[in-house]
């Protein structure tokens, strides 16, 4: 296993998720190693597929015409979109950290990190579906990849953390509710944003 | 006493508990509910609006039997995309004689509030009937028994207007006894586009 | 006293109608949800058309589903709060079978087009009398059993059980006055915009405190049972009732945002909404702390995975709710799929989930036997889990496109999308919230055959209250 973590530990999350996992409990990665060589890249991702998706193609929400955005439009979407990936995956990270005590899995910070990175990797990489910019396919990569992302939360995170399956359930199940309550913000803050003059004008 | 002792004394007593949860519980009705219902300009009918003749109502009895609300709403809210594309926004007056409301909560088809005029009879008795024979693409159900039944099979119009006279509806005598007139002759579908086309805007007021 | 016993059967044959509609209810679901993707499934017939058969899943999973279970599990656990056998034995049963005869003649009545035109309200006045009649029997059983209780400390499981009982009286027979015509039809009290505010004042605490109160009860009663522990803490759980108890109630302007009621009326069911927002997670704290000290338990009960997934969408329905009872989020979101959404995350994770788990408790221990299989009920976990969120997924995409697209003005600022190609878009959210559907109902369908084999040929075992020793407080 690299010690550096980085996108050389993906192939492995895929053919043999759980020894990724178990060697990560092994190491004690430092948190900023963590965010510079493994998060910042990773969230560069989505945001810069969705400009490269929007410019080309438009976006279809699901109505008639594509909606084309100005560059301006679509720059500052994708700047939103990666704080919103960084904030996302840290905050998730400080979450575990803090609940770490009630399940007796207190770890380094960057192991935190490390976990949420990998985790959100499935994801992350299926966000190539912005590519072809229709929310539906969207959906429809996007949902596979999450269920992969949810397994290596549950079977991951007692192996990465050293404590038992029982209370990485319990813990993995707490970080879904955070989880579910981040992407309802989510859509909440952009639909306030969107009516407040981010993205294509609405007649409120 | 404090908080935790005064609650020791409430766990222990049934009596004093369901008065407390009693008591917690209609503090935000009194506050919410009973002023709006004690506020007669919230019912007061609009300068144009005026109770249902007996084929309009028929039509919203049927509409109410058959969910209609369950798709369609009936209230254009004041945003200017809404405005733009149903029409005038919806005021309490218009409302004052819909008993019950049907503002709905959900639009799986348009809002209906002033959907009066803007289709034919024709129009509107055949999309009931069958929608996609109109719009392909819609997944509205169809009703096509509308079309077979009398719109007053069971008689009851004129208990109906009595009834809404007890609860204030200003019916004349001479309206209750026409009633079954009106309605000879049709059939259900008749009574609802009727009521469909009734719904419209009112006439343009001195102030919005 | 000697030779007492809890009055167990009336909770086992609850339980199981419970499960009955519970699978009714949520085929009426499916079937609905099906007939948005393919409308002419009704073939041309009355009683299997949408507007009607939607009332029927409403009526069916919320007064079938959700109060056989709330009575059952109310009667349970009361018994065992109290250490004494129910008051008035034979009212219990007359409230159990005669709210089942309500129901199925209720749901009768739907289909043939009865129907008061008020959501959650729809079944008309002669049901709303019965109702009514055996909800002041409900009452009597409960706290008459509460009034002869061996153990001074009426436990905080049951006053949620009692909230929901005193507030659901307050707010249906409000809301259901009308003036009747004939027995299947009548005109509601109120009209118009008065109308609006009575039924939302209703409508959103029947969310609250059947919904939300009743289930909470359970929660309080059932987790501590799984876990092996006590309510992680006694102090926080006051609080968050009086709190919950008290805000919950103005909360039902939030369903009328930019509606024809007055602006303070809207601005203050937005302010408690958010102040709600306190008292609801603060249950979930407990719920979570008290459930972190059993982990050992998951290991051999199935059921406690319930209760522990039930607890993260019960926090994130009460999140969502007062965050889509911000005006500027409300603004997109109401009347579309995104309150569908809403309510399904609660239904499905919080209501049916915390049932789930409390059934796959409550039967083996009724019936004395272990449960058939831990394999489907494992099974059933995820299934129940994929379910709700593949729903959730499908109606916030669906719900936020909508709103935004309904919305949306060109460069010259005219209308961008007609309604009826936005409808037209929607069909995919459509058939992937119908898959969800039918995958949450073959869950419940494991569900039911699991628990069917796990009482097969057994009787309700006979339990007695603890000997009657001086009261404790």
């Amino acid at each position: 296993m690299p010690d550096a973590l980085s996108f050389s530990v993906f192939p492995g999350l895929i053919t043999q998720p759980m020894a990724v996992f178990r060697a990560l409990s092994k190491n004690a990665p430092e948190g900023h190693r963590v965010f510079f060589q493994l998060i910042l890249p990773l969230c560069l991702i989505p945001p810069v597929l969705a400009y490269v998706g929007g410019a080309t193609f438009g976006w279809r929400l699901g109505g008639g015409e594509p909606l084309m955005m100005p560059a301006r439009s679509l720059t500052l979407i994708s700047l939103a979109y990666f704080f919103a990936l960084i904030f996302g995956l840290v905050s998730s990270a400080a979450v575990s950290s803090w609940m770490a005590i009630t399940y007796g899995a207190k770890r380094a910070f960057g192991t935190h990190l490390a976990l949420a990175g990998m985790v959100a990797a499935p994801v992350i990489l299926a966000s190539a579906a912005h590519l072809a910019p229709h929310v539906f396919i969207n959906m429809l990569i996007l949902i596979p990849a999450l269920i992969w992302s949810l397994y290596l939360l549950y079977r991951g995170l007692p192996e990465a953390l050293g404590i038992p399956p029982e209370r990485g359930m319990l813990m993995a199940s707490a970080l879904v509710g955070y989880l579910l309550v981040a992407l309802v913000s989510l859509l909440g803050i952009t639909v306030v944003l969107w009516s407040g003059g981010i993205g294509p004008a609405i007649g409120v | 006493m404090n908080a935790v002792d005064l609650h020791r004394k409430l766990e222990r007593n049934s009596g004093l508990l369901i008065f407390g949860i009693l008591l917690v519980s209609a503090i935000g009705g009194l506050v919410q509910v009973l002023p709006s219902v004690l506020q007669d300009d919230l019912v007061t009918p609009g300068p144009s609006t005026a109770p249902y003749g007996p084929v309009e109502l028929t039509g919203r009895d049927l509409y109410i039997r058959e969910g209609c609300s369950t798709c369609h709403s009936q209230q254009v809210r004041p945003l200017l995309a809404e405005v733009k594309r149903y029409g005038p926004y919806s005021k309490a007056g218009e409302s004052a004689y819909d008993r019950p409301f049907l503002w709905g909560s959900k639009r799986t088809g348009p809002d209906l509030h002033r959907i009066g005029g803007k289709y034919t009879d024709l129009w509107q008795r055949m999309h009931l009937l069958d929608p996609r024979s109109l719009v392909p693409d819609s997944i509205m159900p169809g009703y096509p028994w509308l079309a077979e039944r009398a719109a007053d099979a069971d008689g009851s119009i004129q208990s109906k207007m009595r009834a809404l006279r007890r609860l204030g509806h200003p019916y004349t005598d001479a309206d209750i006894e026409a009633a079954p007139a009106a309605l000879a002759g049709l059939r259900e579908v008749d009574a609802l586009v009727a009521y469909l086309q009734a719904l419209r805007a009112p006439d343009r007021e001195a102030s919005p | 006293m000697a030779g007492e016993r809890y009055h167990d059967r009336v909770v086992a044959w609850l339980t199981a109608f419970a499960v009955a509609w519970s699978i009714l209810g949520m085929l009426a679901g499916v079937y609905v949800a099906a007939e948005l993707v393919w409308p002419t499934i009704d073939f041309g017939r009355e009683w299997l058309s949408y507007g009607r058969l939607r009332t029927l899943h409403t009526n069916g999973v919320i007064f079938g589903f959700g109060v056989s279970a709330l009575m059952g599990t109310a009667f349970y656990s009361v018994q065992r709060t109290c250490h004494v056998p129910l008051f008035a034995p034979r009212l219990a049963w007359f409230c159990a079978l005669a709210w089942q005869v309500g129901v199925l003649a209720g749901g009768i009545s739907l289909l043939a087009g009865w129907n008061g035109g008020k959501e959650y309200a729809e079944l008309e006045w002669p049901f709303d009398i019965a109702i009514a009649v055996v909800w002041v029997c409900f009452a009597i059983v409960f706290f008459g059993t509460i009034g002869k209780r061996r153990i001074k400390p009426i436990y905080v499981s049951n006053w949620f059980y009692g909230g929901l009982i005193i507030v659901i009286a307050m707010l249906h027979i409000v809301n259901s006055l009308a003036m009747p015509v004939t027995l299947s039809k009548s005109y509601s009290l109120f009209a118009g915009a008065q109308d609006a505010i009575v039924q939302w004042w209703y409508g959103h605490n029947a969310v609250g405190f059947l919904l939300t109160g009743g289930f909470l009860g359970m929660l309080y009663y059932f987790l501590p049972k799984h876990a092996g522990r006590p309510i992680w803490s006694y102090r926080l759980s006051i609080v968050a009732f009086w709190a919950f108890t008290y805000s919950y109630i103005w909360a039902g302007p939030h369903h009328l945002h930019y509606n024809a009621v007055p602006e303070w009326v809207q601005s203050l069911g937005m302010v408690m909404s958010l102040v709600l927002l306190a008292p609801s997670w603060a249950t979930l704290v407990n719920g979570v702390m008290t459930v972190a000290g059993a982990w050992e338990k998951l290991r051999t009960d199935p059921a406690l995975k319930f209760i522990v997934l039930s607890l993260a969408f019960y926090g994130l329905a009460t999140f969502e709710g007062p965050m889509m009872s911000i005006k500027s989020v409300n603004v997109v979101s109401h009347f579309t799929d995104w309150t569908i959404g809403h309510v399904h995350s609660g239904a499905l994770g919080w209501n049916a989930m915390i049932t789930f788990g409390a059934f796959y408790f409550l039967v083996p221990r009724l019936v004395g036997a272990s449960l058939y299989s831990v394999r489907l009920a494992n099974i059933h976990f995820w299934l129940a889990l994929a379910g709700t969120m593949l729903y959730v997924l499908a109606m916030w995409g669906a719900g936020v496109s909508q709103g935004l697209l309904w919305l949306s003005l060109d460069e010259i600022g005219e209308l961008s999308f007609s309604f009826k190609d936005i409808m037209a878009s929607m069909a995919p959210y459509y058939a992937l919230r119908f898959v969800a559907g039918l995958i949450f109902l073959s869950g419940a369908l494991l569900m039911a055959f699991n628990l069917a084999m796990t009482g097969k040929g057994r009787r309700t075992v006979a339990a007695s209250p603890p000997a009657a020793e001086s009261s404790r407080s």
